[in-house]
């Protein structure tokens, strides 16, 4: 074992072995990256979106590559909460993954009743609320969106709940302390930023939509100066962990978004082309550390010197 | 299982109309690839090439015995495909693969007589069917090849050596029958049957819409190769859905290319 700490406290005394997580929706629920990555050598998997009935998701085209990012329209397909209990946790709790619970709803009477049912279950460690899906007609961006819809979704959530809660914040908002603020208010322990920005791609043969629906949302390195920016500027206004997400595909990106405040970050859309990737990101993580004399992973969050 | 490897491009050539081969150093996945099954391909840094793209695995090399080396055969459209043509022997690529369901001959005991139909590009999986599926099979086996005009016929030559028949058909009338490919097939679907029949396809959709169309109309067995665009490749992304002919419910409407398909029965899902 390498001598470096890389605990991080991500909420509610949350320990994760390490601050590489994988994002919501890049990950599957987990088991389709078991072939090509330890699970249980992760910080943390954050499954897909759940909702409390299955949903069939948006008709195709879902995705389109946009300059150094992508456009996902999938529509938060999904097997919902009854089968995520009974067929997806046992077998991730059997692979020893720290597994965090992405919730999604259309109102809060959804977040509060996926989460109410596997209040129960053992082997999830965090629910991390999605307050910020662009690519669904209702809910989604519209309650990521008001400061007051935020709080409400949190603070109800929070009444059901023991476990560390976190919050996922849409970057699409005019000034996100707001938002960030009032998710802390409602009772988060912690906030994923950021969700995928919207964004669409036309066909100029055809002069329709390459996505089906229209617009999706934006992921990628093309995001990830953007996704700095806001973890560094809430992560000063606020007093919980923020966790960074956008666009990391190396451990520059990694140290990037801890430098900047992140405590933890989430490796999204580059675990597509490299399944391997965020399990190969913690390894590099540790040498990366080790090679520059930092003891503990943690001296590096917020340690960003100021330009003079 | 599908690896994830770093291969070495070994080499490149031009066919015409617009598309390429390439042979890549990846016989771990060489071995194990079944015709219809495809690879992902990106350069190793994802930052270069954030989705990598579905290519099917068109070739085995050598032709017969242990497969050392894999061959795609791609179409120039857009910006990753004009990349791909400017990498060189010795380029490294990440490979991942192979993935997804490929072909199955139902009956294969029993003397069935299998029809090939091929739209321009589509013809890209069928060389590997024909060198997996030995003489006997391949005696049995028509291709129907289309294309708007001769240079989109591809491998024309190869086919021949291997494949029982090969008919010809292009839109201009530059090669073979004037015409669209289902046309030929329908008239050998339409004549008295010389035993089991199963057709398989490959091409754009318009084509795999008639080509079901005629098969589920007559009742002969029909696969279909799907295209959809992809992130993954191995079932994560949910990107790469087509819609169910029959779905049994609400959720059921979707199925994943990558993962349930490519290659799908023709009463399955709706081209
Ligand atoms: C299972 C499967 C097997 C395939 N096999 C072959 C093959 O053997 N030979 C071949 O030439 N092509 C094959 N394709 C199609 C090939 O992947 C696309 O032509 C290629 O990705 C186009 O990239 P581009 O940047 O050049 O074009 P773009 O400008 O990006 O797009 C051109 C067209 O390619 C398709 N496409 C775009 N992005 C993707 C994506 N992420 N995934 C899939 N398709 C996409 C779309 O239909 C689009 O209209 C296959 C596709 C699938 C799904
Ligand atoms: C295909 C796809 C599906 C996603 N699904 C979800 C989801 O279900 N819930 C969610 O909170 N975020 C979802 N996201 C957003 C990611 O978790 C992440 O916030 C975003 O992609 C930015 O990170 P990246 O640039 O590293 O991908 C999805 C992203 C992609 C690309
Ligand atoms: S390409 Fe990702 S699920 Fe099929």
């Amino acid at each position: 074992m390498s001598p470096i700490r890389m605990q991080v406290k991500v909420g509610r005394g949350l320990v994760l072995r390490n601050p590489v997580l994988t994002a919501s929706g890049t990950f599957g629920y987990g088991l389709e990256f078991e072939p090509f990555c330890d699970l249980a050598a992760l910080g943390g998997i954050v499954v897909k979106g759940i909702s409390p009935r299955p949903r069939a998701g948006n008709p195709p085209p879902r995705l389109v590559e946009t300059p150094c990012g992508m456009l996902n329209a999938i529509g938060l397909q999904n097997v919902g909460v009854e089968r995520f209990r009974t067929e997806k946790l046992p077998l991730l709790r059997e692979h020893g993954a720290t597994v965090v619970v992405n919730v999604y709803g259309h109102e809060v009477a959804d977040y509060v009743a996926v989460v109410r049912a596997l209040e129960e279950e053992t082997g999830i460690a965090a629910f991390e609320l999605n307050l910020s899906c662009p690519n669904v007609k209702e809910g989604g961006l519209e309650i990521g969106r008001s400061p007051r819809a935020i709080r409400e979704v949190t603070a109800a959530v929070r009444e059901v709940t023991s476990r560390p809660l976190w919050v996922k914040l849409t970057p699409a908002v005019t000034d996100i302390v707001e938002t960030a603020e009032a998710a802390v208010s409602g009772g988060a322990d912690a906030l994923s930023l950021i969700n995928t920005f919207p964004g669409m791609v036309v066909d100029v043969e055809t002069r329709r939509p390459v996505l089906h629906r229209g617009t999706g949302g934006l992921s990628g390195p093309a995001i990830r100066p953007l996704a700095v920016a806001l973890v560094h500027r809430v992560a000063r206004a606020v007093d919980v962990p923020v966790i960074g997400i956008g666009g990391i595909t190396s451990v520059r990106d990694v140290v990037e978004f801890l430098l900047v405040g992140a405590t933890a970050v989430q490796v999204g859309t580059a675990n597509f082309h490299d399944p391997a990737l965020a399990a190969r990101l913690v390894r590099e993580l540790d040498a990366w550390c080790e090679a520059r004399g930092v003891a503990d992973v943690r001296e590096l969050v917020g340690a960003l010197e100021e330009n003079r | 299982m599908p690896q994830d490897l770093r291969a070495r491009v070994l080499e490149q050539e031009e066919l015409g109309g617009g598309c390429f081969r390439m042979r890549l150093d990846a016989a771990p996945i060489a071995r194990e690839a079944r015709a219809g099954q495809f690879v992902m391909i990106g350069l190793p840094d994802p930052a270069e090439t954030l989705v990598r793209r579905p290519f099917s695995v068109a070739r085995l090399v050598p032709d017969t015995g242990e497969p050392e080396a894999l061959e795609i055969v791609y179409k120039v459209y857009g910006r990753r495909t004009r990349q791909m043509t400017r990498f060189r022997p010795g380029t490294e690529v990440a490979l991942l693969g192979p993935l997804g369901r490929g072909f199955w001959i139902p009956g294969e005991a029993e003397g069935t007589e299998v029809l090939l139909v091929a739209g321009g590009i589509g013809a890209a999986p069928f060389p590997l069917f024909l060198q997996r599926a030995g003489k006997d099979l391949a005696g049995r086996t028509t291709l129907f090849l289309g294309g708007g005009t001769r240079d989109d016929l591809l491998l024309v030559d190869w086919f021949r050596e291997r494949c029982g028949e090969v008919v010809l058909v292009t839109e201009d009338g530059s090669a073979g029958e004037r015409g669209l490919v289902t046309g030929p097939l329908a008239a050998r679907l339409d004549a008295p049957p010389r035993g089991e029949r199963v057709v398989l396809a490959c091409g754009p959709r318009p084509m795999l819409r008639a080509v079901a169309e005629l098969c589920l109309a007559r009742d002969v067995p029909c696969q279909l190769s799907l295209e959809e665009r992809m992130a993954c490749g191995f079932g994560a992304c949910l990107g790469c859905v087509v819609e169910r002919r029959h779905p049994e419910g609400e959720f059921d409407r979707y199925v994943r290319v990558c993962t349930e398909g490519p290659v799908f029965d023709a009463r399955e899902v709706l081209p």
